[in-house]
């Protein structure tokens, strides 16, 4: 069989793109990758020369939410990534075949390719009653995921249910469902959680083996260094309101408007390593918080347990001062505004609400301008 | 005779298997089993929760058709507790469901369904040049826009800007990509297909490249079309919400608010785009295919739809009181809500049965039965509804093989982790085609009078497939192809939705209204001390009802019967065939052991099965083990 040892460039070749493309192309990989600029030229070399690699994806317990957000890249494309840059030789959300074929394919698989291929796991693994909780080809999921894991470079555990068991592993846990590195053991594994992670922290985990030919940094939990080195809070846009001490104290207040800090209506994003708050969704369009809702922690081990959700999250520090959050919260609603004013680093948010209150006087007197005007106009066209 | 056994069924959501026995000299499927392979206890999960955190916990049941259990949850909570959202929540919830269904039906056409009517290698034997001219003639001959009302225009955008690329060049480059592909040996997803089978010599290798083409063109246009989630929900799969409305604030004041003109302008090109792909790409490439199979005469695997299907209605216009007390059916757009019988022997025959308001609530309607699931029920009961649904496994394994390495399954005895839902002791079957089955009943028998928008343009539509096709409606609706088409005459409805309600937004929010959330009732201490409450939804995959008990602030009680647990069920205690087992029975199989229809009836379903299967112990008991040593039970 003849392999399949595609470069970026040379696919970049094929379709006729030009050299200044693929350069395009290196740049914006290294900026998607979290890379500094200085590291432009290994990108550059990287693609020129690296093989593909050959991709299994399992399913286990889990809802395909990974798979829906995975299809949802767009730098890269979906279609890029499933085409060209790896070789996804067995999805069952994907592949044309099923059954036998189908199963008989993935043997050839991972027999040709042992020790090369990447194992891709979505969803957790039920254990109970001997894993039967999962049966996938006439036998438990475990099984086919144990067969599979033995001949893996490495895995992956894409989602929240394959890195820590996920939604069906919260209390009362039915079927005794846990992570895939609570199974598996003697394998270099990345974990990629996020209920679902975002599309292109899925997708940058196989760039940057694409690119490198290696797996990218990880942090001590497993996780890719780049993808969930910060805290939502540490980056996210609404932050300069939680130093300020401005929060929405009710859904669809003013402060809700203002798009000010939803740590008191129980934002996890004090608590959760991920890249919400800077990559965002769709490259940087939204992210919960931006669209009023509190972050719930998905990408945390055992997040749906610390519930309820709106429930705030105990002591956290206000920064620069020796109050927190409810101490401002008290004095701002005893006095209105007055002790915010008292309190350092305030004096943009102040600005800010002096602002509001400006315009609604502006407004109100235009409105009534407008009447009167209106009324005018009535009165001269009775006459 | 033979008996076939295809697991696990790909391209689709979650672990299905299905056991066919075929009669290899006439290809006819003598009996069939769907079995869903796996449970998750969602339902158990989500009890003793904050019934306001509820609809994140079952949303996970779905990430295909995210936010639809949401949303149905969502309504549970609030019909318990009385609480009516604002209109601007009920807009945008509607534009986030609407464009939700359009996405669902695309991708599975594309993605999940397009490979058992098109394939690559027949791709190869096309001549560009003619693709291009077959690009031209399908875009002319299937064009189904102009059935959209003057409520469902856009305002904004100044002209169609997506259509497929038509040129021979364009042809040639992608066959070129696909003969790279073919020729390198490692056919990554197209690998281990039957290819050759004939059904796939149906059509001319041109439409193979339109549709392989198409595949590709739609994978990267598909997520912006449920941008909508990610600006009023934060993100997709998994958008968010709060009980009472919607989290995302109104203020044209602020760029620092989740809503404002510069994010409606996102949202209304996103809009624009479904209705482009749906208008350009979807609906002409589906009847292009859909017509050729029903020239050869290949409309068979319409099963149980001819008999029997049900919906709930959805798309409340207004806000609504509740729904157990009737007034959600009263502002529904597409009254979709109750049960046709045999719409398969003419529209004039069919039969239409009600089902509102308080018959959610009643047993002698809506219950679940267990006699071929893994499940046992107390006391010798037989059925049970899901507002007091209670669950025990048992798992019993399968025919022949140990209960960890199947064989085959038992069709005679227990087979599934789904159980049977019934409609007054009765399968049906649900999704687009149901409700579409429903809406024209109910409209041409006069049942309906007085017609929404929504409703005139499904009926306009199936009667100009009717005549495009040249069949009478309930001969090609009543078929895998009719279910295919019915989808995507669906996504065209949901796409000029998504238009609608986005108009009445705006116009809202002029008049000087931007309220998203009613907060009057969050706080569990207005709450009464035990209360039910019924969540529907017409999911993309069909009608989707939760069941919700709240006691003493918590979650006592959760339950769902998801549209796949109605068509995937095993057979009912009056041996009935769900709709997955009803269609392949009704679909002859050409070879035994390359059961390609097969495949494709199951498809045209979109099968859900991590929705469909699920337990529920009510009392919250430790749920007994299932022990797979026979000596320990």
């Amino acid at each position: 069989m003849k392999e399949k040892t595609n470069s970026l460039w040379k696919l970049f070749q094929e379709r006729k793109l030009s050299r200044r493309t693929f350069m395009k192309t290196c740049v914006a990989l290294t900026a998607i990758l979290g890379l500094p600029p200085t590291l432009l030229n290994k990108v550059v070399d990287a693609a020129d020369t690296k093989e593909l690699p050959t991709v299994i994806w399992l399913h286990g317990h889990e809802c395909t939410g990974c798979d829906e957000s995975f299809i949802r890249s767009t730098s890269p494309f979906a279609s890029d990534v499933v085409l060209n840059m790896i070789a996804l030789e067995y999805d069952d959300t994907l592949a044309a075949a099923a059954g036998a074929p189908f199963e008989a394919h993935l043997h050839k698989i991972l027999t040709e390719k042992k020790g090369q291929y990447v194992l891709a796991v979505e969803g957790g693994v039920p254990l109970d009653d001997n894993g039967t909780y999962c049966m996938v080809g006439g036998r438990p999921f475990v099984d086919v995921l144990k067969e599979c894991a033995e001949g893996a470079a490495f895995i992956i555990e894409y989602g929240s249910c394959a890195a820590w068991g996920g939604v069906q592993a919260a209390k009362p846990n039915p079927t005794n469902t846990v992570s895939v590195s609570s199974v598996i053991s003697g394998k270099k594994i990345i974990k990629v959680p996020g209920c679902p992670p975002i599309p292109e922290v899925m997708t940058g985990v196989i760039m940057h083996y694409a690119l490198f030919g290696e797996i990218p940094p990880l942090d001590v939990e497993g996780r890719p260094k780049q993808f969930y080195g910060n805290r939502i809070h540490d980056t996210c846009y609404r932050r300069p309101f939680f130093d300020s001490g401005l929060f929405v104290e009710k859904f669809d207040d003013e402060g809700a408007k203002a798009g000010w800090c939803l740590y008191k209506m129980g934002c996890r994003g004090p608590v959760t390593y991920n890249s919400c708050g800077n990559l965002r969704w769709w490259n940087g369009l939204s992210y919960p918080i931006q669209s009023g809702s509190g972050c719930i922690g998905c990408s945390e081990k055992g997040f749906w347990d610390n519930d309820n959700f709106h429930q705030r999250l105990p002591q956290v520090q206000v920064a620069n001062t020796i109050t927190t959050a409810d101490t401002i919260g008290t004095i701002a609603g005893l006095t209105a505004f007055g002790a915010v004013v008292a309190h350092g680093g305030v004096t943009l948010a102040k600005h800010k609400y002096d602002t509001i209150q400006l315009e609604k006087k502006y407004q109100e007197e235009l409105d009534a301008k407008k009447a009167a005007k209106e009324q005018a106009n009535n009165e001269g066209g009775n006459h | 005779m033979k008996r076939v056994v295809v697991d696990p069924i790909t391209r689709i959501e979650g672990h299905l298997r299905v056991e066919v026995n075929v009669d290899e000299a006439t290809g006819k499927v003598e009996d069939a089993l769907s079995s869903g392979t796996a449970w998750r206890g969602i339902e158990l999960v989500a009890k003793d929760r904050d019934p306001r955190d509820v609809w994140a916990f079952v949303q996970r049941i779905c990430g295909v058709c995210t936010s639809t259990h949401a949303l149905a949850s969502l309504r549970s909570v609030e019909d318990a507790l009385n609480i009516e959202i604002p209109k601007n929540a009920n807009y945008i919830r509607n534009i986030m469901h609407s464009c939700l269904d359009a996405h669902d039906h695309i991708v599975h056409f594309y993605h999940l369904h397009a490979l058992d009517w098109v394939s690559p290698v027949e791709a190869l034997k096309a001549d560009p040049a003619k693709t291009a001219a077959l690009q031209e003639t399908v875009l002319k001959t299937y064009n189904l826009s102009g059935l959209e009302p003057a409520e469902t225009q856009s305002t904004t955008s100044a002209y169609p800007k997506e259509f497929p690329k038509g040129n021979a060049t364009y042809y040639a480059a992608i066959q070129g990509k696909v003969k790279k592909i073919v020729e390198s040996g490692q056919l990554g997803i197209f690998a281990a297909q039957w290819w050759d089978h004939p059904d796939y010599q149906l059509l001319p290798p041109e439409v193979h490249l339109m549709g392989v083409a198409h595949y590709l063109n739609i994978l990267d246009k598909q997520r912006d079309i449920v941008t909508p989630h990610v600006v009023f929900g934060g993100k997709n799969p998994h958008p968010h919400y709060i009980v009472g409305g919607m989290p995302c604030s109104i203020s044209m004041d602020d760029m620092n608010a989740p809503v404002n003109s510069a994010r409606l302008a996102v949202v209304d090109e996103s809009i624009a785009l479904a209705k482009d792909l749906v208008n350009h790409f979807y609906l002409p490439d589906v009847l292009a295919i859909g017509q050729i199979y029903a020239k050869a005469g290949m409309v068979d695997g319409g099963g149980l739809s001819k008999k029997r299907v049900l919906a709930y209605g959805d798309y409340p216009d207004e806000p609504y009181t509740g729904i157990k007390n009737g007034d959600y059916f009263k502002k529904c757009l597409v009254r979709a809500n109750g049960v046709v019988e045999d719409f398969g022997l003419g529209v004039d025959k069919a039969k239409f049965l009600p089902l509102e308001g308080e018959d959610l609530m009643n047993p002698d309607f809506l219950s679940e039965e267990v006699e071929h699931s893994w499940y046992e029920y107390p006391d010798g009961k037989k059925t049970i509804h899901p507002s007091e649904g209670i669950t025990k496994p048992n798992y019993t394994g399968p025919k022949t093989g140990t209960k960890e390495h199947w064989e085959y399954l038992d069709e005679t005895k227990k087979y599934s982790w789904i159980k049977s839902p019934t409609f007054k002791g009765k399968a049906c079957e649900v999704g687009p085609l149901a409700k579409y089955i429903i809406v024209y009943t109910k409209v041409k028998q006069g049942i309906i009078s007085n017609p929404t928008w929504a409703e005139q343009m499904i009926v306009k539509q199936i009667d100009t497939v009717s005549s495009v096709l040249g069949v009478p409606a309930h001969v090609w609706m009543c078929s895998t192809v009719g279910r295919t088409a019915c989808r995507c005459l669906d996504a065209q409805v949901a796409a000029n939705m998504s238009q609608y309600f986005f108009n009445k937004l705006v116009t809202n929010i002029k008049g000087g209204d931007t309220a998203v959330a009613n907060t009057k009732n969050f706080d569990p201490n207005t709450w009464p001390k035990e209360a039910k409450g019924v969540g529907l939804v017409d999911a993309p995959r069909g009608g989707l009802g939760h069941w919700c008990d709240i006691k003493d602030g918590k979650t006592s009680n959760y339950q769902c019967i998801v549209p796949t647990t109605w068509n995937a069920c095993p057979k009912t205690i009056a041996n009935e065939h769900g709709a997955y087992e009803a269609n392949m029975i009704d679909t002859k199989v050409k070879i035994a052991d390359k059961p390609l229809e097969i495949l494709k009836g199951i498809h045209s379903f979109d099968p859900c099965l991590a929705c469909a299967t699920h337990l529920y112990n009510k009392k919250g008991e430790k749920i007994i083990s299932v022990n797979t040593d026979a000596m320990c039970k």
